[in-house]
């Protein structure tokens, strides 16, 4: 990178927040280091970094806590990556409004910790809480297993403050639950990985924390017999936060059991008299279905259990060869599955797969003594977005190395609402500037 | 606005009577008429035809047909809307969706089902209540409106407090775009890749296309069901137990708040048993499991006492849970056997902003020499201040304008929103700058552009157009219905 573009970022955020050469590894995409990292302390800053990259024709990339950067095509150019974490304060708290507007900046974990201190909490529990931050886990659309029943960031954020492409600050939505002002600017910027513009402060809807909190780990011999059992939960009157449907090898990496069977992780929480309640009764509903064993998991032991299942991408296996997010019908959950462990077995390998089974959202984690193997890996990826697209899905593939990346399409084909997609971005980011080429169909 | 000779018209109606068969195209003006207004009677506009397609097809050829003839569209559902959003933009098309009224599917294992636009919103409910499922989204026009102008306003009801708004409800749209392009936005899965479209698309008012085919989420009965009135003394107290109620780690799935004036209004028109001399009533409702219920609301009734409730109870049984909602959903309806018309507005505040937004509020209608009733969703913040007037006094109307247009302006100023359900419309245009700068506007109107790029679709709404700056709107002629002091508003 020239020198003058350099200063002029070291002009806007302080020479000690631009950072170049070595001082960029931690900030490695696709094995692109990025020609320069500026950390930006205000929304203000941010839109001035983000003229300034304009005026020099550089690509900008957003990054968040970096959870989610195995996620895109790999970046023809990585120009300069625009780190969010300094921008990290909740900015208003009001507890009886039951929302907060914060910077993008703020990591999960330290988010809940200060709603918490207030009995509150966000109803959204991805990964590695506390490196995720909150523009992060909004641009990724990344939600976890309690998504079931408070639904994912589309359900949550009700308003977005961005930074444009030409550097403006614009923003959408509002600080109010009910709001059908205008366009639902929020919407799109969900999921949207940074292409049509940088995230720098969210408003979202909170819950009370609630009494009660548990983890039922019911377990069965076959998955057949746990996906039956996912759907008569779903199909009964319980009212669980979580439902996850995880197969022997997923047990194993959470220190359940396994590798043999399958288990559902059924989370309950509420007023005490509910919660316990709810504990019984999938016991009596789950035992005709087959039901080997349950037990009931609170306090430590069942925060680490949650962890450990939202850190399957990384856990499950000391060496993971890629990871694939399948998105299905909630009913066809087990099948995919089932057919999903039966193509890595075939050619191999070994997959440890997870899923909101009432959501239909599968986490497939692939590994094995294959696993440098990239053509073997591909060709999994390849059978496995097969068949989920015969179900009628879509797979992505939410991290691989390179060389995987290079025979796998990272996206599935968006179909011909593309079209609309590629309108939007090129009249929000006409030069191409924000994470190019990175998304779908190339945007 | 594009002016038909005699001629085109004659060719364009065979044209059109070709393509959707007889008995589907109106344009003749005492025809047209009906569809001159929606909920909002303050403002009208006369299409040149109104069509009545009944497949995907037939609405994809007629805006084709548009597009060749650069003549305005616009998709109507029941119009019950309230913020003029299914106006033509005088002439044009209207496109009438009310032949597209089929549940095309329901899949009870995956809890979604597939509607067209025209199906009136309870009739989804009516549908897959035997088997236990019902559609979450209940604006309290239910039992008119459809699901397609729910779609369009994104419109939520009393349950939204708990369950959110239609959009929390829509997984895909088949679409018609602006250009007569027939494409889905999402799908039947709960993610699709790329920008969320399905999500945009929801209240966008008509601007980015018209929906054909649409599938939700059903969600299951609840196993139990408790519904507290709490009668208060102030609208003060009132509002403070909305936050109490909340403080004390409750969602009910809906909280709604009745005043006196209203009160009254209800009791004269259909005498649903609420106390009369109270100055305001809650209405809390709590669903979800049985176990526990009992426990869910002796908590929201103490929350209620400790403010200062003077009377608290729970309706014995569902015969007089019926009553106390039939008070709720009537009020609207209510007012017209008070007041010859009245005008309800829409605006959202944070929830705790209610003691003092309600007072002035009130301050406001009474320095306009006007009465307000007050009925609305308490626990979303959601005011509806219903403003009476009578269309006959000579500049009345105009100050019951006046008066919404402040206080929309105090709930942006305490940070809220100038609509929570009826849309901008043409009626909120306006005011669009209280809450959004020239940059948030461009940024939308953007947006509009890369679906709707030749602006035939829904022209003039949301958005103050550049073009008719200066021009003014249509001049307002009172209904008939209205003039009779019948004129009843959803």
């Amino acid at each position: 990178m020239p020198a003058s573009p350099l200063d002029a970022l070291r002009g806007i955020v302080g020479p000690a927040h631009v950072l170049t050469g070595v001082d960029c590894g931690p900030y490695v995409v696709d094995g692109r280091t990025p020609e320069a990292v500026a950390l930006p302390g205000s929304k203000d800053e941010v839109a001035a970094v983000l003229l300034a990259a304009a005026e020099a024709e550089l690509p900008v990339t957003p990054w968040g806590g970096g959870t989610k950067m195995g996620i895109g095509n790999p970046p023809q150019r990585l120009g300069l990556v625009l780190a969010l974490k300094r921008l990290n304060r909740l900015l208003e708290h009001e507890p009886g409004d039951l929302t907060a507007t914060v910077e993008a900046g703020i990591t999960l974990g330290a988010l809940q910790r200060e709603l918490g201190g207030r009995g509150q909490w966000i109803s959204l529990d991805p990964a590695h809480a506390d490196e995720a931050t909150l523009g992060g886990i909004l641009s990724s659309n990344a939600a976890g297993p309690r998504r079931h029943l408070y639904g994912s960031c589309r359900d949550l954020l009700i308003g977005v403050t961005v930074v444009t492409a030409a550097g403006a600050l614009v923003k959408g939505g509002g600080k109010v639950v009910k709001n059908v002002a205008g366009y639902d600017l929020p919407k799109l910027f969900i999921g949207a990985f940074g292409t049509l513009g940088v995230v720098v402060e969210a408003t979202v809807k909170l819950r009370p924390r609630p009494d009660a909190d548990r983890l039922v780990v019911a377990r069965f011999a076959q998955l057949k017999e746990a996906g039956a059992a996912a759907r008569a939960v779903m199909g009964s009157d319980l009212l669980p936060s979580a439902l996850d449907l995880v197969d022997g090898e997923t047990l194993r990496a959470l220190a359940l059991g396994g590798p043999d069977g399958a288990a559902l992780l059924i989370g309950v929480d509420g007023i005490p008299e509910q919660v316990a309640w709810q504990c019984a009764e999938v016991e009596h509903l789950l035992r005709p279905q087959g039901l080997a064993d349950a037990r009931v998991l609170d306090g430590d032991a069942r925060d680490a259990a949650w962890r450990a299942r939202g850190g399957l991408g990384r856990g499950a296996f000391a060496e993971t060869a890629a990871v694939m997010k399948w998105v299905v019908l909630p009913a066809q959950v087990a099948d995919v599955m089932e057919q999903g462990a039966a193509v890595a077995q075939r050619a191999g390998l070994i997959a440890a797969l997870a899923a909101h089974a009432g959501v239909g959202v599968v986490e497939a984690v692939l590994a094995g003594a294959r696993a440098g193997d990239a053509t073997a890996i591909a060709g999994v990826l390849t059978e496995w977005r097969a068949l989920v697209r015969a179900a009628g899905g879509q797979a992505l593939v939410e991290s691989a190395p390179l060389a995987v990346k290079e025979r796998v399409p990272v996206w599935d084909d968006p179909g011909p609402a593309l079209r609309i997609m590629q309108r939007i971005k090129s009249q929000f980011d006409p030069a191409g500037l924000l994470n190019p080429g990175r998304f779908v169909g190339g945007i | 606005m594009v002016v038909l000779d005699a001629a085109r018209k004659q060719a364009l109606r065979r044209e059109l009577s070709a393509l959707l068969g007889k008995g589907s195209v109106l344009s003749e003006p005492e025809e047209l008429l009906v569809y001159e207004s929606d909920g909002l009677v303050l403002f009208r506009a006369l299409a040149d035809f109104v069509v009545f397609p009944t497949s995907t097809e037939q609405v994809a050829a007629v805006v084709k047909l548009a597009n060749r003839e650069s003549l305005p569209f616009v998709a109507r559902g029941a119009g019950t809307g309230l913020s003029g959003g299914c106006l033509p933009a005088e002439g044009g098309l209207v496109i009438s969706l009310m032949r597209m009224n089929r549940v095309l599917e329901v899949d009870y294992d995956n809890q979604i089902a597939v509607v067209e636009p025209g199906l009136v919103n309870l009739h989804l409910s009516w549908a897959v209540g035997p088997k236990g499922f019902y559609f979450a989204p209940d604006p309290s026009s239910q039992q008119a409106c459809t699901v397609g102008g729910n779609i369009a306003n994104n419109s939520g009801g009393p349950h939204t407090l708990k369950y959110g708004v239609t959009v929390n409800h829509v997984l895909g749209l088949e679409v018609v775009l602006p250009d007569g392009e027939i494409m889905w936005l999402g799908g039947r899965t709960r993610e699709a890749q790329g920008y969320d479209m399905a999500g945009l698309f929801v209240g966008s008012e008509g601007t980015f296309g018209i929906a054909t085919k649409i599938v939700v989420r059903i969600l299951k009965q609840p196993q139990a069901v408790k519904t507290v009135l709490a009668v208060f003394d102030s609208i003060e107290q009132a509002s403070k137990a909305v936050s109490a109620v909340i403080a004390r780690g409750l969602i009910p799935a809906a909280m709604e708040m009745i005043d006196q004036l209203t009160i009254g209004a209800v009791e004269d028109a259909f005498g649903c048993g609420y106390p009369r001399d109270a100055a305001a009533a809650l209405l809390i409702e709590l669903d979800g499991l049985r176990e526990g219920m009992e426990a869910q609301a002796e908590r929201v009734m103490a929350a209620c006492r400790d403010c200062g409730a003077r009377d608290v109870r729970a309706a014995r049984d569902e015969a007089e849970r019926q009553l106390l909602w039939k008070g709720r959903k009537s009020a609207f309806g209510a007012y017209g056997h008070i007041s010859p018309a009245y005008m309800v507005m829409d605006g959202v505040i944070p929830r705790t902003r209610l003691p003092e937004v309600l007072r002035r509020v009130n301050e406001i209608v009474a320095s306009y020499g006007l009465r307000v009733g007050n009925v609305f969703h308490a626990g979303d913040g959601n005011l509806h201040p219903n403003i009476l007037y009578d269309p006959r006094v000579p500049g009345e109307e105009a100050r019951v304008v006046a008066a919404g247009g402040e206080i929309l302006k105090v709930c942006a100023d305490v940070g809220g929103s100038i609509s929570g359900e009826h849309g901008i419309g043409l009626e909120k245009v306006d005011y669009m700058s209280l809450i959004f700068s020239e940059a948030d506007l461009d940024y939308m109107g953007r947006l509009r552009d890369a679906f709707n790029p030749r602006n035939l679709c829904n022209p003039g709404k949301i958005f103050p157009s550049r073009k008719a700056c200066g021009e003014s709107g249509p001049a307002y002629r009172p209904h008939p219905i209205e003039e009779k002091g019948l004129a009843q508003r959803f």
